[in-house]
Formats: C-alpha cells, sequence, structure tokens
C-alpha cells in the first residue's frame, strides 16, 4: 500500500476531469449523421423493396417467372445481395389488406449485383396469393418485396464438399440459383441435383441447367420423372436406393426443397441413408392448410372460436374455424399480421397468448425455450382450440 | 396539455425494459415502444435446427443465489421478474496464451483465486490480497455515488481514497501494489467485458467488477436472453404498460428545453417524460427538432469515440462439450497477455487480431441443447476499422475466413477438434450488429471508454450533462456504458428519476 502511494497522485481524477471537459468544449457541434455501418447494414438488409417488374415469362401453364427491378422513384436503387437458396417475401394487397408470401430467389447473386431478381411462382390450389400474383402481375407493376431471407445456404464451414440437392417440382428454384452460383464463382462446391418432375414436361429450367451442366464440371443434374419413363431419365420417385446410385462415396450433405408430400416421402427416404443431422438441410416447410392431417393434433369439439386481438392501442374479436391457423383468420378478417417464412422458422409474427388453448404442430414448432415458458406463439403455425385473447405485433 | 402517457420509452432493449418496468410497476403510464418484433435488443436468442443459441450474453455479474443473492439478483426480485438464474460455476475463466505458455484456469472464491493465483506465480497472493481489499473499498464507494444526492465530496468524505483508485488505471495500482506482471495480466483477462485495456480502464470500476465474478461467479438466464427479456416484459404488461412493437419513433417532441412525447408516423403522443435507448447521436442528429437540439449535448456526443464492435460466430455441435474435450465456460484466447497491444492489433482494422473468446453454455446449463450436442459462441472484437466492407461478397468472405481463423486458433490452443462436428453455425459481424440494434457501427457498446471519459467521470459529470428535461438515456450509451447489468441499472436509474420527478410535481402526472 506504502507503494502505491508514492506512485499515485491524488489529483489524477480531477485532471482527467477537466481534460474532459475540454475536450467537449473544443469538439464539433454538427451532429454525426452518417455512419458506414449502419448504411451499409441497411443496403444488406432492406425492410422493404420497391420494384417493378420487369418482365414476365409463362414457363408452363400455371408457373411463371416473374423478374423484378428497383424502381428508384419510389427509393430502391439496387436489389440487395443475398445468398443462393434465401427467399424474398412478396407482399400484396387484396381488398385493402396486405399479405406475404415467400418465394425463393431463382435468378443468381450476380444477376442481382446487375440488378434484377427472379421469382418463379407456381399455382397451388389453395393459394389465394399465387392465383391473384398469376392472374394479375404483368410487366411494369408497382410490387413491394422484403430483403432476402432464410437460411438455406451453403456453408463451406459446415456443409460436405458435395451437396446431393433433391428438388421437386417448383422446389427446384433455390437450385437453380445455387447452380447459378457455382457457375459464377460465388460458391464452391460439388453439385449433384436429383429433380423430380411428374414428366418430361413439366420440368422446370431444362434447357437453363443443361446449359449449366456444360458450363462447369461441378454440376450434374439427374431428371427423375415420376410419370414416364423415358430414356436418359430416372423412373419412379426420389428413394434412398437413388441417392446412394449418384453420392460421392465420401462425405456429403443432402439438401431438400420441394411441396410437403415430397417432405414426408423423402425424409424417410433420406433416413435410410443413415448421415450425420448435420448433413441434411430442408428449405421451409411451407403454410399448414388445416391441423387434422398432422400427426400430433389433438382435435376439438369446437367447429369455430373467438379471436380477441390487440394490436397496439386497437382490439378487436373476430370468429375463425379450427382449421385455420390464428394468421388465417386474422387475414381473412382483414388484420394484416407481421410474417415472412408462415412455416414457424422465422419467429417474425411472434405473438402473445394471453389466454386459451392452442395447437403447434411439433415438427414446426419453432418457438424459443422463453417463450414456451412465457405463452409466446407463432400465429403461422398456430392452431385454435378454444377461444383466444393474443396480442399481435403491428404489421408495418 | 394533457398527456398520453407518464412516460413513453423508446426501445425494449435492456435499459428500456429496466425502466419501464419501474415506472409501470410504480403506477405510471407507460408505453414502451420498439421498432423490432421482439424486446431484448443484446438480449434475446435465436433458433436454427435443433438449437437455440445465445445471442451476446456472456456472464452476467453479481447474481449469486437465494441464499447468497448478488445486486442483479435482488433487482429482478424486487421488479418481480420471473428468471430462472443458472449459476454455481466453479471456475471463472479459462486463460490460454500459447507464445507465452500460460494455461491457466481461475476458480471462484476468493480463497481458492487466491491459492491458484499464488500457485501459477510464486509470491501474488499478498498483492492480490490487496485488490480484494481495494475492491471492496470501490464497490462500496460506487453504491455510494448511487445514493441521492451524492457528489465527489460527500463520497470522498467517506471513502477518502476512492477517487485515487477512480484516477488511475489497472496497471498503475497493480504495479503500485508490486503485483508481479504475470499476475496481473492474469487477473485483468475481463478487460474486454469493459472494453477498454488495463492501461486505460480505471482500477476501481476494474476491482469492482472482477470480485463480483469471484465471488458470485456467472449468471446464466435458464433460456438465453431471451427468458430475461420477456420476464421484464411480462412485469411491464401485468402492470398495465403498453408495449408495441414493430413501431418506429420518427421524432422526440421537445418544446422549450423539455420533452414532452414524440411522433410515431403523423400522431403525436405526449407524456411527462420520454426514456430513449437511442444514441445521442441518433437522437441529436435526426430525431429532435433543429432548435430544440442542445450544443453541448452534440459536443459531448463528438467528443467521443464509438464503442468496440465484434463478430461472433454460434456454433451448434453434433459432439457433447465432454466429448470435444471442452470443460470451462470461459476461454480466452490470445496472441499476447498484453492488453494494450491486443486492443491496439484491433484497432482501425477488420483483420482478425488473434483474440478470441469461446464460451461453452452447456458448461453452465447442460441441458441448453439435446443431448449429444452442446453449442460455442466465439467472439473477437475490433475499434472501429469496419467503415470500409462495403462490398457484400467481401464481407460474406472475411466473415467465413475470420470465423475460421477463430475455430482454428481455439482448436489449436485447447488442443481439441472442433471443425468436423459443426451442425450449424451464424456469423454475425459489425452490420449484423447494426440491423438489429440500430447503434452507431453496431456496437453493442456505447461510447468508447478511454481516461478522460471514464464511467466515474461520466456520473460526476451527470447533472450537468441532461441538456433536455425531462430526456433520459439508458442502455450502453448512458452513464454506466456497456455490459447487460449496467443496462439493468441505467433503467432503473431513469426509472427512479422520473418517478422522484412525478413526486416532486404533486403526485403523477395524470
Amino acid at each position: 500500500m506504502t507503494e502505491s502511494k508514492s506512485v499515485m497522485s491524488d489529483g489524477a481524477f480531477r485532471e482527467q476531469l477537466q481534460e474532459r471537459r475540454d475536450r467537449i468544449d473544443s469538439a464539433s457541434s454538427q451532429a454525426r449523421k452518417s455512419f458506414p455501418v449502419n448504411d451499409f447494414a441497411r443496403r444488406l438488409h432492406p425492410v422493404r423493396q420497391y420494384m417493378k417488374i420487369g418482365k414476365v415469362t409463362e414457363l408452363e401453364p400455371g408457373t411463371k417467372c416473374f423478374r423484378f427491378v428497383p424502381d428508384p422513384a419510389r427509393g430502391t436503387d439496387q436489389c440487395a445481395p443475398f445468398l443462393a437458396g434465401q427467399y424474398l417475401d412478396v407482399y400484396i394487397t387484396i381488398n385493402g389488406m396486405t399479405v406475404s408470401r415467400p418465394y425463393s430467389i431463382s435468378s443468381s447473386p450476380k444477376e442481382a449485383e446487375e440488378g434484377f431478381y427472379e421469382l418463379t411462382i407456381k399455382y397451388v390450389d389453395d393459394g389465394l396469393v399465387s392465383k391473384y400474383v398469376l392472374d394479375n402481375w404483368k410487366e411494369g407493376d408497382e410490387v413491394e418485396l422484403s430483403g432476402p431471407e432464410g437460411s438455406f445456404f451453403y456453408s463451406p464451414l459446415r456443409d460436405a464438399r458435395t451437396v446431393v440437392c433433391l428438388a421437386g417440382g417448383s422446389g427446384i428454384t433455390p437450385f437453380l440459383s445455387l447452380a447459378q452460383a457455382i457457375v459464377d464463382g460465388y460458391e464452391d462446391f460439388q453439385m449433384i441435383l436429383l429433380y423430380g418432375s411428374r414428366s418430361e414436361d413439366h420440368i422446370l429450367y431444362k434447357d437453363k441447367f443443361d446449359e449449366l451442366e456444360k458450363a462447369s464440371d461441378k454440376i450434374k443434374v439427374v431428371h427423375v420423372l415420376s410419370d414416364e419413363e423415358k430414356a436418359g431419365y430416372e423412373h419412379g420417385f426420389i428413394t434412398a436406393d437413388l441417392i446412394r446410385k449418384y453420392a460421392p462415396s465420401s462425405e456429403y450433405s443432402v439438401f431438400v426443397c420441394g411441396p410437403q408430400q415430397m417432405y414426408r416421402f423423402v425424409d424417410k427416404e433420406i433416413e435410410k441413408l443413415g448421415l450425420q443431422q448435420k448433413f441434411v438441410r430442408h428449405e421451409l416447410f411451407g403454410e399448414i392448410h388445416g391441423p387434422a392431417g398432422m400427426e400430433d393434433y389433438p382435435g376439438t369439439d369446437m367447429p369455430e372460436v373467438k379471436i380477441t386481438v390487440s394490436i397496439r392501442d386497437t382490439r378487436k374479436t373476430v370468429t375463425g374455424s379450427v382449421n385455420d391457423s390464428v394468421m388465417q383468420t386474422l387475414e381473412k378478417n382483414g388484420i394484416s399480421v407481421p410474417a415472412s417464412c408462415r412455416s414457424g422458422e422465422c419467429g417474425l409474427c411472434r405473438s402473445q397468448l394471453v389466454s386459451g388453448e392452442v395447437y403447434v404442430p411439433k415438427a414446426v414448432d419453432g418457438r424459443r425455450l422463453a417463450d414456451l415458458k412465457f405463452g409466446g406463439i407463432h400465429p403461422c403455425v398456430t392452431f385454435p382450440l378454444s377461444d383466444l385473447e393474443i396480442i399481435v405485433p403491428y404489421a408495418k | 396539455m394533457s398527456a398520453d402517457y407518464d412516460v413513453i420509452v423508446i426501445g425494449a432493449g435492456n435499459g428500456g425494459l429496466a425502466s419501464a418496468a419501474l415506472t409501470a410497476k410504480n403506477g405510471l403510464r407507460t408505453l414502451l415502444v420498439e421498432k423490432h418484433n421482439i424486446p431484448g435488443g443484446s438480449a434475446t436468442s435465436f433458433r436454427r435446427g435443433r438449437f437455440e443459441f445465445e445471442t451476446s450474453l456472456h456472464e452476467l455479474c453479481n447474481v449469486g443465489t437465494a441464499e447468497n443473492p448478488g445486486g442483479i439478483y435482488k433487482l429482478f426480485q424486487m421488479l418481480g421478474a420471473d428468471v430462472d438464474w443458472a449459476t454455481g460455476m466453479d471456475e471463472t475463466f479459462r486463460l490460454i496464451c500459447p507464445p507465452e505458455g500460460i494455461d491457466v484456469t481461475m476458480p471462484c472464491g476468493i480463497e481458492k483465486f487466491l491459492g491458484a493465483l499464488e500457485k501459477e506465480v510464486p509470491g501474488s497472493a499478498p498483492s492480490m490480497v490487496q485488490v480484494f481489499k481495494l475492491a471492496g473499498m470501490c464497490t462500496q464507494a460506487l453504491a455510494a455515488m448511487d445514493e441521492p444526492g451524492a457528489t465527489m465530496e460527500t463520497v470522498e468524505e467517506k471513502f477518502p481514497d476512492f477517487f485515487k483508485y477512480a484516477g488511475h488505471s489497472i496497471t498503475e495500482v497493480l504495479d503500485g501494489l508490486g503485483m508481479p506482471k504475470k499476475a496481473q495480466r492474469i487477473i485483468t483477462t475481463y478487460w474486454p467485458y469493459l472494453g477498454a485495456n488495463a492501461d486505460v480502464l480505471d482500477f476501481a470500476i476494474y476491482s469492482r467488477m472482477l470480485a463480483g465474478y469471484v465471488i458470485y461467479g456467472a449468471g446464466m438466464p435458464r433460456y438465453r436472453s431471451h427468458e430475461i427479456s420477456l420476464a421484464l416484459e411480462k412485469v411491464i404488461r401485468d402492470n398495465g404498460g403498453e408495449i408495441w412493437y414493430n413501431t418506429e419513433i420518427t421524432e422526440i417532441l421537445v418544446k422549450d428545453g423539455k420533452a414532452c412525447g414524440v411522433k410515431i408516423g403523423d400522431r403525436e403522443y405526449h407524456a411527462g417524460s420520454v426514456v430513449s435507448s437511442s444514441y445521442p447521436d441518433l437522437v441529436y442528429g435526426s430525431m429532435i427538432d433543429g432548435e430544440e437540439v442542445p450544443e453541448r449535448g452534440v459536443k459531448l456526443a463528438n467528443s467521443r469515440e464509438i464503442g468496440l464492435s465484434f463478430l461472433t460466430v454460434y456454433l451448434g455441435m453434433n459432439k457433447s462439450m465432454e466429448e470435444l474435450g471442452i470443460d470451462t465456460y470461459s476461454n480466452f484466447i490470445m496472441p499476447t497477455t498484453d492488453s494494450a497491444q491486443l486492443q491496439q492489433a484491433a484497432t482501425g482494422t477488420h483483420d482478425y487480431s488473434g483474440y478470441v473468446i469461446m464460451n461453452c453454455l452447456n458448461k453452465l446449463i447442460p441441458d441448453c441443447t439435446p443431448e449429444g450436442t452442446c453449442q460455442l459462441f466465439f467472439t473477437t472484437l475490433y475499434y472501429g476499422g469496419w467503415d470500409d466492407v462495403t462490398d457484400p461478397e467481401e464481407y460474406r468472405k472475411l466473415k467465413n475466413d475470420t470465423a475460421m481463423k477463430m475455430i482454428r486458433d481455439c482448436e489449436k490452443a485447447m488442443g481439441i477438434s472442433i471443425l468436423p462436428y459443426i451442425e450449424e453455425i451464424v456469423i454475425a459481424g459489425p452490420p449484423t450488429f447494426a440491423r438489429y440494434l440500430n447503434t452507431p457501427e453496431g456496437t453493442p457498446y456505447g461510447y468508447q471508454v478511454t481516461k478522460t471519459d471514464s464511467f466515474i467521470q461520466r456520473q460526476v459529470e451527470e447533472k450537468s450533462e441532461q441538456f433536455i428535461k425531462d430526456l433520459y438515456f439508458v442502455g450502453a450509451a448512458s452513464k454506466r456504458g456497456d455490459g447487460y447489468s449496467s443496462a439493468y441499472l441505467s433503467g432503473i436509474d431513469a426509472g427512479k428519476a422520473i418517478l422522484a420527478r412525478a413526486r416532486e410535481k404533486g403526485g403523477l402526472v395524470r
């Protein structure tokens, strides 16, 4: 202690305090307004991208490819960069209410740099949004998109050097982007694509994949036709045996994207391969229409329920079917809910359950642990079992 | 003017949540507005596959247990916030510096800590005893500074030596105590938690924190930081407070030097007090009418550097921590134990400096991931240097390369294998923090602590630096600086001041 007294002056603190005051006196009186890191963050993750439709291409009846270009007049002058495999939410306003749907980007990261995205949208049976888009969107229309979202992309630190990609129907879109990214040098892995279609006519982007396969020895494409037997094509479904036939003897990852029926089938096949969980990755499951088909659904006697919803300082009670998710019921009643993945995963719609009983399918329950403790729900995959009272975040 | 609310709080980070919880609990009509869809700011979590990752918390100081509660434990109890704390760690940290041949794990508890230090550096225990004694005095003095009406003079009267320790760096004091250099390096391992190296940081603040960790060990919420945020959210709502998510404040209304409300979209909401988690730079730069911007407030902000920023890597592993060979929670791995050199190497560059902190939450919460797995959390730091990263592809490559180096350094230093077992990986750089926190340059740390802008100086100057009446800053940009505990306390500071003002005005504002 005696030693410390010898080197430490009593007045140091007060001197530093005075120096602090002096530095403030001599500082600029113009507030800092620009921060480069924040500007870059906004460029990477814009809340909204204001685009125009540059081109519409019909690939087959009920499936169109839409090209979007930035609309500087409304404040967007470039496409936010993305990783091949990611998706964009498209916002559409039907009867005064805004809803969104996620679609994988089918164009390449390089093309986004050059100034456009493409989304390939297929008509689905009860698809309110896909029907509207296919019927109405035309060249020159103004459209709002989200920033790029999702975690279905390649990681050199995590994934194997070879990825066996399993695609079903319009689930081909992220793989088209990934294949182009390989050719463009944005991604570096061996892609073996097993692409399931009903018949040769139903294959999307056949020519494009032929070209990509020629352009790079890192890409191999195998078409699998379920309803047609034809030379040069595999016949049947994507099975464990088929994957084994094309997979390398070394380590490989499996990426899967397709409709829900495909996941149900293919997941059982993948299981037979005995791969480590780290080597199997899925794109979003997609919206669930009706909980009754889910294995763990407990059921309810009530056909209809009342949902009382508070958003900021408004409060409203609506009636809905127990077969609709909370999000679907609110949207059917003209109440916008913040949404992105609509598959239980992203958590953007996270709301507070104040009272009532709900069912969340275990397979798509993406809630955080503390949400389970405090009553947080993701309305996109939550089905009412009784009348509910909920607090929902404002939809921007 | 009739007020819509007694208090409007901007931002549901730790500071905003704590202040809103306190004012709501005490009967003030409280509105908390948050730009994002969930509360917490830094204090949150995210899911990937079968993992739920802790986002930013390394360890909370001063939690303790029900039998031996620390300040933070008592604070949450006072607010009625239900957090299930995981405590009971038996070591503070493991320090590994391969070039210097140091690999030491320091235990919790004063006696054990002293014993381990003496074993590692013979002859160091007597000076360490002095450090703990001084830490006790500094802790008491710092508490006295928080008393209402405290001034430098009143604190000095009770603790005559305190400002000497507040005015000297850790290194100056430890040199003065004759502590061997190697022992100094070991006990200053926690310096990144306060953001400045041992030659800069004052001894008073550091010794309080060190003693807190040694006495109480680290505390973590059982269900990641999201649990703390939701516990506070519940307190606010249960006490009649409102929370609006996905809602952005476009303007803070200030009239004649007094904050009186906010603007959301086209609508004005009036309130007796406004609490801001947004940094003064943003508030003065774009949220207040130009006429009302306080010149000295702007000068104060401009006299400071923006605090450090981070690159963090979150790994979900398909092996347990035992299988991987990890047995400590906090692992500090560095190319030199000289903290001034480490800070210098990380200054003005986005290149990885070789300094990495690796935490394994399973050590404290074994079931925080499924059986046979664990989660790892890597952190490295930067003092500026990211403003020239503007190319998305370069950024992606930089993130992957840096993550790879951090993992490799950790593998090498600990003699373990990590890379083949990564099931999930997420890498967050300063732009990620900027996106979610909306702080200048993405810092979670407020303003950089320096010799002439220390936490204690900020506290002494506090009264003369409230430039707008009824506007309170909370969070890392407040006088208490970075860290979860500091942010909670900053919220309590603001809440108490608002309650005192309400009483002074003759009861509640309504």
